[in-house]
């Protein structure tokens, strides 16, 4: 347990495109965080707290899972 | 491109321009005959640093907005920041440490006491520069 290759991804491009290709810069601002923190996000690099994950799906307003989901490669 | 990130490449090359300066006037004969003679040069060779620095990061600043064409504004600090922050500080502790001991072993094998005090400017460019370049990778690879 753990030796897997685990990952983190998500959703928010498409997310933002359904919120009426919402801007990186808005979805920052609702989430609490910088414009380049959300640009790491969205491309994987960086997987945010707890906190950050609960504000942007709230952002959304959908349930956590769909925007992050955490897969075992 | 981010303030933070032009602030840290303004670091590092503010860094390396007056540390090549401070070592080619050492190179010339210039090292101050005391301590005290040196630590002045040392203090305001810190002082060029912070004012190249400052113009460093204005030039930067105009050069990236009007590449981007949009106004590069600092922004408030989140979590990602602290994170890279707090690794960047942990390499510029480590070298801080090493280089601290390789000055203490140079003083122990007969470093002239005047030049001491370039020494320890050499160690702070050292680990500024370590910050400054962990945290210019951790804002691409994290």
């Amino acid at each position: 347990m753990g030796k897997d290759k685990a990952k983190v991804t998500n959703t928010i491009r498409t997310l933002r495109f359904h919120a009426g290709e919402m801007t990186q810069a808005a979805l920052a601002e609702k989430a609490g965080v910088t414009r380049q923190t959300i640009v790491a996000i969205e491309q994987g690099r960086y997987s945010p707290s707890l906190e950050v994950a609960f504000r942007i799906a709230r952002a959304f307003g959908v349930p956590l899972e769909q925007v992050f989901q955490y897969t075992e490669e | 491109m981010s303030m933070k990130e032009i602030s840290a490449l303004a670091m590092v090359v503010g860094s390396v321009v007056i540390s090549i300066w401070v070592a080619m006037d050492l190179n010339g004969g210039g090292a101050a005959p005391d301590v005290s003679g040196a630590a002045w040069d040392m203090i305001w060779a810190i002082g060029y640093v912070v004012v190249i620095n400052i113009i460093i990061v204005i030039i930067a600043t105009i050069i990236v907005s009007i590449a981007q064409r949009e106004e590069v504004k600092d922004e408030r600090s989140d979590e990602r920041d602290k994170l890279i922050n707090g690794r960047a500080m942990g390499a510029a502790y480590f070298v801080l440490s090493v280089s601290i001991l390789g000055v203490l072993f140079w003083q122990a094998f007969g470093l002239a006491p005047n030049l001491v005090p370039y020494a320890l400017f050499g160690v702070s460019m050292l680990a500024g520069v370590a910050f400054a370049i962990t945290q210019l990778v951790l804002y691409r690879v994290n």
